[in-house]
């Protein structure tokens, strides 16, 4: 399924700069598409506009729908969205947050069907949680929660994974496993979109980047095109070095020391 | 636990209180002088004490005790606080303004309609004040800043009547203080069928926003990107909760407990999913309320001690009870 | 001026004359007990020392007689006026809601009153509520040195001894006892002229939901017996407290008594006659004796005029 932004600008009342001006992009389906930039950049405000949370001047199209043309469910059917971060106030297992990801598919008091089940399991054993599904969701390592979060998002069984800093506070063991995890769906069909810090990650995994810098476009393209030590010294404000790394075939960033 | 048990058991203990709230209570009557009372017959003064006094009264602590678990079970996951309960937005505050007012001034000699009706109205004063403080930005409602309007909300009811019994007369006071802790023993049966007649669908609404109230209750942002029309959910649930814990309080006072504690009992025994808890709680509520009024009233008979603090008495314990045995449960 | 203020000489002077120009009249009326009769030997009308001990067991010693009086306490205001003393009052509190006192300045509320405007007064006696509700304000009197009697207003022998005890303080015992003797006399004459009618089972009422009722031990229930009255609830173990609302329907009411703000559920009590009430009958004052007649006259109707019969 095809993501797209035309022109985008998203302002907030109160800043006279607008927190995305004329952002563009293009995501093909089967593909894993990465969004960076230094703090205060503009990619959670993508998130937003992408998925019709925010009033926006410029086009977001999905499926070559306009976003605002999607009905709720419809939409929620269609892409999941992990969002960087939420907190369980109440008991809840870690199979009852997954199924909550068949919301979209269910009547007000309709109960589970065979297909819903069996999607919450599919997703379960996607991220490795089969052995959790009992377990209340606040005994979850930070890494164990996020791939339930995932997880859920992978029950309402969409054709594109919209995610905002999914590994932020995850060790590298789970960062990876996350990551390998985008790219084979990723693989298999599904239009990914990833808003990510960390460029090493993005390099290694990403099909397409783009960076923004205030709002703007810095860069978008091939990993290799986008990440380019003039560019990135621009955008970052930091000397940064770029060599090639020879295990993983990308482009790996060293940042060098002030002077 | 399962929750079909669970939902068999409380049903069959809400019905067990209506039984005994009505066998029982502070005039001492046998078996067949109530069933001759309730078929008609006998004694006209016992005929009055189960038809008139004690039926009413433990239907009216059913739809009251339910309508504040079920209001507390909605107002904790709109405002995804455990510690959320049904007066938190002030409606406590507004009707015990209205009540202080009417029974200061002594309108209350006009009708017995006075003081349940002074006591709605303010707690819609409350309930409009607080809304109208959540959305002034125009934009969607803010819980937090719902909450903090509630508390602020309260806190300058709580001084309107401090101020109101400070210059009152020692009869006033008495009768005011006496009001807010809260009575079942006013129930009348046009009382318990204005009740009924909004409780009912209420909690039908509710039950049926059990789903989105689920997503609800993990965040707005996660509720809005699985499909759930977020504004509307929260306003309506809101409402009705609000309106629910409103008309209870108007006929019976502030009885506290119930609607923070028995939610949470009941969580704790079958989990979060408002497909379950919500009727649950309930159900809870209702058999918790009735059985609490029967103790209020036998303890000490013939005196009746203020329902609230039984709710109390009894709350308390029993919640930390459960509480212990879900920390040693794995 | 304060008592102690005077140099003794000339009290001792004033108290000299005082005694050659009294006649040395009253007598003591039959119930002083003997532990209270340390002032025995100083008379009534004269304008001797006195030492009172007030409802708190504290002895209150006066040089002499009261001559401006702050009361706290609305029935003990009543007793002054009745004795004769009502223009030695100097202040009143909110609660003195009768005409007469409308002029004299008010201290607040008799429990916890303004103490600036009580020592703007500057009276040479406060009298007080007994009772531990307000600790400041004796204390504070202490300080200023501000006599103070404290006195008890709950039920009809309290009411009798504020009477005896405000008659020491004011010099006017023999007003206070014959006031005393009236009262007893009035009340036994009630008791004679109500035997005439067979007993009224009475609920009083003070109001709410669940209802609020007097039971044994109050004021409104002496008032009651007296006045040929048998208070339902004489099993309430609490002076007031609120009843379900079945015990108020199934015991036998012939009257019910219903004073406060709401009004009663007459489907309480069907086959009862509700009458409605001033709950200023609840408070304790030297009309007591009225109180019970026009309680008597609520519950029977008219009652018999003329001479009694002749005891048997």
């Amino acid at each position: 399924m095809r993501l797209r932004a035309e022109g985008v600008v998203v302002r907030y009342p109160g800043s006279s700069a607008p927190a995305l001006d004329d952002v563009s992009m293009d995501v093909q389906s089967g593909s894993l598409y990465a969004v960076l930039g230094p703090n205060g950049s503009g990619k959670s405000s993508l998130m937003r506009a992408l998925l019709g949370l925010r009033r926006i001047e410029g086009r977001v199209l999905i499926d070559e729908r306009p976003v605002g043309a999607w009905d709720r469910r419809e939409l929620a059917r269609a892409v999941g969205a992990v969002t960087q971060s939420e907190s369980i106030s109440f008991p809840l297992t870690t199979r009852e947050l997954v199924a909550m990801g068949r919301y979209p598919y269910l009547g007000p008091l309709e109960r589970e069907g065979e297909a819903d089940r069996s999607a919450i399991e599919r997703a379960l054993d996607a991220c490795d949680l089969v052995d959790l599904a009992a377990r209340d969701v606040t005994t979850l390592s930070g890494g164990e929660f996020q791939r339930a979060r995932l997880a859920r998002a992978l029950a309402q069984e969409p054709r594109a994974l919209v995610l905002d800093e999914p590994t932020a506070s995850l060790d590298v063991g789970h960062e990876m496993t996350i990551l390998e995890l985008l790219r084979s769906s990723a693989d298999s069909g599904m239009t990914v979109l990833l808003i990510t810090h960390g460029l090493d990650m993005a390099s290694r995994f990403a099909d397409r980047m783009l960076l923004l810098s205030h709002g703007k476009v810095a860069a978008e393209g091939t990993p290799a095109e986008v990440v380019r030590e003039e560019t990135l010294r621009a955008v970052y404000g930091w000397p940064l070095a770029v060599h090639h790394d020879p295990a993983t075939g990308a482009p790996r960033v060293t940042p060098l020391g002030s002077r | 636990m399962n929750r079909w048990m669970l939902g068999a058991g409380l049903l069959l203990a809400t019905v067990v209180s209506v039984l005994l709230g009505v066998r029982l209570g502070s005039v001492p009557l046998t078996t067949p002088q109530v069933l001759e009372a309730l078929k008609g017959g006998g004694d006209p003064v016992i005929r009055d004490i189960v038809v008139q006094l004690r039926l009413p009264r433990v239907l009216l602590g059913v739809l009251v005790g339910g309508g504040l678990a079920i209001a507390g079970a909605t107002f904790q996951a709109l405002l995804r606080n455990p510690l959320a309960e049904p007066y938190i937005l002030g409606i406590s505050g507004g009707a015990s303004v209205g009540a202080v007012l009417v029974l200061a001034f002594g309108w209350v000699a006009a009708g017995s309609w006075a003081l349940p009706l002074a006591a709605f109205a303010g707690a819609l004063v409350a309930i409009v004040l607080v809304f109208r403080v959540a959305t002034a930005t125009g934009r969607a409602m803010d819980v937090r800043v719902l909450l903090l309007a509630g508390v602020v909300v309260a806190a300058f009811f709580s001084a309107c009547i401090a101020f109101i019994l400070s210059i009152s007369p020692a009869r006033t006071i008495q009768s005011a203080v006496l009001w807010i802790m809260g009575s079942l023993a006013g129930a009348t049966w046009r009382g318990v069928f204005l009740t009924a007649v909004y409780t009912t669908p209420a909690v039908l609404l509710l039950v049926g926003l059990a789903r989105p109230l689920n997503l609800l209750a993990i965040g707005e942002e996660t509720a809005h990107h699985l499909g759930a029309d977020v504004e509307k959910v929260k306003r309506t649930s809101l409402v009705v909760a609000a309106l629910i814990t409103a008309s209870g309080v108007a006929v019976a006072g502030v009885i506290g407990f119930v609607g923070l504690i028995v939610p949470h009992a009941v969580r704790l025994l079958v989990g979060s999913d408002h497909r379950a808890l919500l009727p649950l709680s309930f159900l809870a509520g209702a058999a918790f309320l009735t059985l609490a009024d029967l103790a209020a009233r036998l303890a000490l008979s013939p005196t009746e001690i203020p329902i609230g603090v039984i709710t109390a008495f009894i709350g308390v314990p029993f919640f930390l009870v459960l509480l212990r045995r879900s920390m040693t449960t794995p | 001026m304060r008592p102690r203020q005077i140099p003794r000489v000339v009290m001792g002077l004033r108290h000299a004359l005082l005694l050659l120009v009294s006649a040395g009249v009253a007598c003591s009326s039959g119930d002083r007990q003997p532990a209270d009769d340390r002032d025995g030997s100083e008379r009534a009308g004269g304008a001797a020392a006195v030492e009172i001990v007030d409802a708190n067991g504290r002895t209150l010693r006066l040089d002499e007689p009261a001559a401006r009086i702050l009361s706290l306490v609305p029935s003990a205001t009543l007793t002054l006026r009745t004795l004769g003393a009502g223009d030695r009052l100097v202040g009143r509190t909110d609660y003195d809601t009768e005409p007469w006192a409308s002029e004299l300045p008010s201290v607040g509320g008799g429990l916890e009153p303004n103490l600036e405007a009580v020592v703007t007064l500057q009276p040479d006696l406060v009298v007080r509520f007994a009772g531990s509700q307000d600790r400041r304000t004796p204390q504070r009197l202490d300080d200023l040195g501000i006599p103070h009697l404290a006195v008890r207003p709950d039920g009809i022998g309290d009411v009798l001894e504020t009477i005896r005890m405000l008659g020491l303080a004011t010099g006017r015992t023999a007003e206070a006892d014959s006031l005393v003797s009236a009262i007893r006399s009035d009340l036994q004459d009630l008791e004679a002229r109500v035997a005439a009618f067979p007993r009224k089972s009475v609920a009083y009422v003070l109001g709410g939901t669940p209802p609020w009722v007097a039971g044994p031990g109050t004021y409104i229930d002496e008032l009651l017996t007296l006045a040929g009255g048998d208070n339902v609830f004489a099993d309430l173990e609490a002076l007031y407290a609120p009843v379900s609302p079945e015990e108020v329907r199934s015991r036998r009411i012939d009257v019910v008594l219903a004073s406060g703000a709401e009004a009663f559920d007459t489907s309480l009590a069907p086959d009862a006659r509700v009458e409605v009430v001033d709950d200023r009958l609840e408070i304790p004052g030297p009309d007591l004796a009225d109180s019970a007649r026009r309680l008597a006259e609520l519950l029977h109707g008219p009652l018999p005029s003329g001479p009694l019969p002749a005891d048997p």
